[in-house]
């Protein structure tokens, strides 16, 4: 109890600690809070040198897009009650509903369904029954902060963007899924052979971490673009260009990935006891047998933190994607990255802001719900080695 | 409900596509088309997309991806977007095919200076040209009883006005973004004040007091603008004048609408545009004119080359340019040149040159373009500057190959 | 476990980093020995080009690359050995400039200059990072239970958005008249351009991979707190240790295994550094290594490319890593050997 108590802190130091975070949190999260207010803008405002003009947008206001005071505090109490319901709610739902064990997959579903829900009830309900009522209600339906989503729709409407956001929920889910599967098989075979070709092998895994990508890229692309006349002897007129092909890069970034990948795995085998599987073994388990029925079960938190790095590889890259993916296929960030080197307008730039925050929306929503497992994760041992 | 609302707005592109589906002919054979991703290559690939079965591609690394994947057989695409620079490396490996017959047979109404030929040869068919010229503020220079700037030292003049006036915060913007852009206004300059930048074996020559001339030019010019302008390209610089925040530069002929478009621009009407300036009293603007242009992919069959070529001419006819007659300089008939033109035609006119688009262009470009800065920011003086820039060409032409 | 289930297990990991990290690597070290060009001839040719109003043609004599029967430019590898490293090093420029203490001119050569900035910026960055994440963990895990969760989340953002993102965002604060520019310039009362000097970019290079790479260390740091013993905690409190011995003497010395973790791939990522060159357009200024081999490697508008010399550059940036992170290795090694046998 004593201990404790000399544990508190004294106040100073918990006023300067606060300080601290609260600054802290400041920077972490001011530039991501900026970019998204300027999304909402029209150009003149979103570029503007004096922060007042972006943030209440007097352009876009007398442009007549606006918010009143009645949608912010509708809009307030909207986004208060949605974060509840994150809160309180949706893990109940999603534990009933889940597969039996396989909640990672309830998470992702119900996450997905959640976010959609909100998406469409704050930007397709909403406007419309608010609109109605500040017609009625005169100077206090006034628009006071300008706002406009136009941009938004110019990005996912005008300019497909929703086919990008597939073809990103494709290449992600490819390499997050092969990733694990080749990493957790890897990542075992290394943790329980101490023998020095395992040792060499992690060494050359981590020297192949510290590789410039830009590199290995570059020397794809011209492998790529020619393949079917490479593959041809062998695979006859079957041969696939593999340039422009998702799957093609997901084998690239899945490699890219392997390295990081099965360190982390293996650390987090070796904080799985040996004897588990050896029970197994006399039980009259083969290896695979006992890694597939003993240590997998017990290895989801691991398997979760590592898939967790492995998405935010592939949802994140830009140099594979941007050079190995032809239009069509192409994903959201390379995507994003087209609006700024083309003949750009300022609107585009608003509109490249715009799809910005659309492609970092998914990743909040991601920690949001993951947040918890990623510490647990880390805690539970992945980083020992 | 937003999924409603999306597949609405993709039955309305689909509508509105049938609706200007105004092709002469149904495309049958797929074809694939590879370009910059600039405004004037959308409205041709959308042109071309109306015929059907058409795919346009429009990719910023397509520089990357343009030489390799006409390489390839069969092709990966059998149309290709070019300018002076891209056209050179397909030329090199000989991907591209001669369009004579194909041009005799649909290129009835092209014009003959549309036709990029190499030796007689039709090689690519272009549709639009586009250079820097000047741009100003008429209501600042008229204001302060500034004629418009023949000559680089002219413009100094005015620029040095300006800013005791300090009606604008900076008088000057220019695109000195470190790289190609850089290496552009390098290369502008220079031609300003010389004809060649190599003798006969490859070999620069632009260490002389001619390159000492352009670099010492681009200096000044530096003097008067915001002080991070080797970060500014275009899109800054149209930035700049949209927000009254300069009052003259040298900016792409495409770039010259943005500055009546009212929902960014603060100057509408304002901006007018003449003949890039001479280096030199009585010399040739300096400036370079660039070209762009589609061509047509060697390895694939004549029936895909017949049917891609059709395709672009749909791509390039005359109700593409009047519905887009404002967003370039169009060489196609039809084009109806505007206030906004007369810049770009000047520049011509007064004799500005094509730039020289060759191998040895490309290693100097680069070369130029990650060097100048060094004098700009006084880190080398200009002799010093110059004589690492073409070392560093040699050492790349002798990896290249170009010089022995 | 046997020869053969390692195999098994390890094979189709093993068979992908083979297939596409090794294999290229190697084709990328032996292009650094060889040299491979054209055959070039010269040629007379008309060039016609568009004008106003007609067009504009010129004779010139081009160099252009013969083209053999099979349609593709006929090729010449040639061994040079070490002449691609000799171009990218240029040792004699560089030793004359070291010779007379002349730091200036050494870094007026590509690879010094890329060289210098990737290592201030690694070795800058570091403590930094961890310092910055360490601190962050600790007061995160004194706070209150309630408000942890939303600091971890805000926290968290950083790391998790996309780099291009995060680093165009924080350029948007600063670049002309940015809103942080401008709130510089009132308080200080002066002008203040942020993109014109190269120290001042580099300083915003710092804040970005700072700003992004601190919420890391801070998650790992945390976590690895969660676990430190508390009856060490508490006895170390009735041995009479202040909050700054405890931390000194029980806490760091739990975290140092990740501490090491952190630092090695922090040194990993940031030997590396491209984004931020490409995110701030630092090019004029500051370059760093990866950056350099990219150039080269990306052709040209005329198609050419330095292979060779982006071959050499890249086993130097290789070996600069591995050098960087011996000491880190030797450690693993003396693990693994007192780990297994």
């Amino acid at each position: 109890m004593s201990a404790a108590k000399t544990m508190r802190q004294p106040f100073g130091l918990q006023l300067s600690a606060n300080a601290f975070l609260a600054i802290w949190c400041l920077i972490a999260a001011f530039p991501l809070f900026w970019i998204m207010v300027m999304s909402f803008k029209v150009p003149v405002d979103a570029f503007a040198s004096n922060p007042l003009e972006v943030v209440f947008g007097p352009e876009t206001r007398a442009a007549g897009k606006g918010l009143s005071i009645l949608d912010i505090v509708v809009g307030i109490a909207a986004l208060f009650y949605i974060a509840r319901l994150a809160v309180n709610w949706l893990p109940g739902m999603v534990a009933r509903f889940s597969p039996g064990g396989q909640i990672w997959a309830g998470w992702i579903i119900g996450a997905l369904a959640f976010g959609i829900a909100v998406v469409v009830f704050l930007f397709g309900l909403l406007p419309p029954v608010l609109g109605a009522v500040n017609g009625v209600l005169g100077p206090l339906g006034q628009p006071i902060i300008g706002l406009t989503t136009e941009h938004y729709s110019a990005v996912w409407v005008e300019n497909a963007f929703y086919r990008n956001f597939l073809n990103s929920m494709l290449v992600t889910t490819g390499v997050v899924v092969i990733s694990l599967t080749v990493g957790t098989l890897a990542g075992y075979g290394l943790a329980r052979s101490g023998s020095d070709l395992a040792f060499w092998l992690l060494i050359i895994a981590l020297i192949f971490r510290a590789l410039p990508h830009s590199v290995l890229v570059a020397g794809y692309l011209p492998v790529f673009i020619n393949s079917a006349e490479f593959l041809r002897p062998i695979l006859g007129d079957a041969a696939p260009t593999l340039y422009g092909q998702p799957y093609a890069v997901i084998a690239v970034l899945v490699s890219i990935n392997q390295p990081f990948t099965i360190w982390m795995l293996r650390s987090f085998f070796q904080n799985i006891p040996t004897e588990l599987d050896e029970a197994a073994r006399v039980d009259g388990c083969t290896h695979f047998q006992a890694f597939r029925w003993v240590i997998m079960p017990v290895m989801w938190p691991g398997v979760i933190t590592t898939g967790l790095f492995s998405f935010l590889l592939a949802y994140n890259d830009l140099l594979v994607t941007s050079l190995l993916l032809d239009a069509q296929n192409q994903t959201m960030v390379p995507a994003i990255a087209g609006y700024f080197n083309r003949e750009t307008t300022t609107t585009d730039q608003v509109e490249a802001v715009a799809a910005a925050v659309s492609i970092i929306a998914p990743l909040f929503l991601l920690v949001m719900v993951f947040q918890r497992q990623i510490v647990s994760g880390l805690t539970a041992g992945a980083v020992k080695g | 409900m937003i999924f409603k609302k999306l597949a609405l707005a993709g039955a309305m592109a689909l509508l509105s596509s049938a609706a200007y589906a105004d092709c002469a002919f149904e495309n049958t054979v797929p074809v694939k088309s590879i370009s910059a991703g600039f405004e004037a290559w959308k409205a041709v690939t959308d042109a071309m997309a109306e015929c059907g079965n058409v795919e346009a591609e429009l990719d910023q690394e397509f520089r990357k991806k343009q030489p390799a994947a006409f390489a390839a057989n069969p092709s990966l695409y059998q149309i290709g977007g070019v300018a002076n620079g891209t056209l050179v490396p397909l030329l090199n490996e000989g991907t591209i095919r001669p369009l004579d017959d194909l041009v005799a047979a649909h290129g009835q109404n092209l014009t003959p200076n549309q036709l990029i030929k190499i030796d007689g040869e039709v090689m690519a068919v272009a549709m639009m040209v586009n250079t820097q010229h000047l741009m100003y503020r008429d209501d600042i220079l008229s204001d302060l009883g500034i004629a418009v700037p023949t000559t680089y030292d002219e413009v100094l003049a005015a620029a040095a006005k300006i800013k005791e006036a300090g009606v604008v915060e900076y008088p000057l913007g220019g695109t000195f973004k470190t790289g190609w852009n850089l290496g552009e206004e390098f290369v502008n300059m220079y031609f300003g004040f010389a004809d060649s930048m190599f003798a006969d074996d490859s070999m620069p020559t632009i260490n002389n007091e001619n390159g000492v001339a352009a670099l010492e030019m681009l200096k000044k010019l530096t003097e008067y603008m915001d002080p991070e302008y080797l970060v500014s390209d275009s899109t800054y610089v149209q930035q700049q004048f949209q927000q009254g925040k300069i009052a003259i530069a040298n900016l792409w002929a495409s770039r010259a609408g943005a500055m009546n478009d009212e929902s960014e621009s603060q100057v509408v009407g304002k901006v007018k545009m003449a003949s890039a300036p001479a280096a030199k009293a009585g010399g040739r603007p300096a400036s370079t004119i660039w070209w762009d242009g589609v061509v047509i992919a060697k390895n694939i069959t004549d029936e895909e080359a017949e049917a891609a070529f059709k395709v672009a001419m749909e791509g390039l006819d005359e109700e593409m340019v009047t519905a887009n007659n404002d967003i370039a300089v169009w060489l196609i008939p039809g084009y109806v040149p505007g206030d906004l033109a007369k810049g770009a035609a000047d520049t011509a006119i007064n004799g500005a040159v094509s730039y020289p688009a060759s191998s040895q262009m490309g290693l100097m470009h680069t070369a130029l373009g990650n060097g100048v800065a060094d004098f700009l920011t006084g880190a080398k003086d200009a002799q010093t500057t110059l004589a690492d820039i073409e070392a560093e060409y040699i050492t790349a032409a002798k990896e290249a190959g170009l010089i022995q | 476990m046997k020869f053969k289930t390692f195999a098994a297990f390890v094979g189709p990991s093993v068979f992908l980093m083979l297939l596409f990290i090794a294999a290229p690597l190697i084709s990328v070290f032996v292009q650094g020995f060889y040299l491979t060009q054209p055959i070039y001839e010269t040629v007379e040719v008309e060039t016609c080009t568009p004008g106003f109003p007609t067009q504009t043609c010129v004779t010139e004599t081009k160099t252009q690359p013969v083209i053999g029967e099979d349609g593709k430019i006929i090729t010449e590898t040639k061994y040079v050995g070490l002449e691609s490293y000799r171009n990218l090093l240029e040792p004699d420029r560089a030793l004359t400039a070291l010779g007379n203490w002349d730091w200036g001119s050494l870094l007026t050569i590509d690879f010094w200059k890329a060289l210098r900035f990737t290592l201030t910026f690694t070795l800058v960055t570091l403590p930094l990072v961890i310092g910055l994440g360490l601190a962050i963990a600790v007061v995160v895990n004194n706070t209150a239970r309630l408000i942890r969760g939303p600091v971890i989340f805000v926290s968290l953002l950083p790391f998790i958005i996309t780099p291009v993102i995060g680093a165009l965002s924080i350029r948007w604060l600063f670049i002309g008249d940015g809103i942080m520019t401008a709130f510089l310039e009132w308080w200080l009362q002066r002008d203040i351009a942020m993109f014109a000097q190269g120290w001042t970019i580099e300083l915003l290079m710092m804040f970005y991979r700072v700003w992004h790479v601190a919420p890391f260390a801070f998650v790992v740091f945390y976590a690895g707190l969660q676990t430190v013993n508390q009856d060490t905690l508490e006895s170390a409190v009735i041995d009479g240790a202040s909050r700054w011995e405890r931390l000194r003497y029980v806490v760091i010395p739990h975290l140092m295994p990740l501490i090491i973790f952190i630092a090695l791939i922090h040194l990993m990522d940031t030997y590396r550094a491209f984004e931020e060159i490409v995110g701030f357009s630092s090019q004029a200024y500051r370059i760093s290594l990866q950056w350099l081999t990219y150039d080269l490697l990306v052709p040209d508008d005329s198609g050419n490319r330095a292979i060779s010399r982006a071959s050499a550059s890249a086993m130097l940036t290789m070996i600069g890593i591995v050098i960087l992170l011996v000491p880190l290795l030797r450690r693993t090694w003396r693990d693994h050997r007192g780990g297994s046998h």
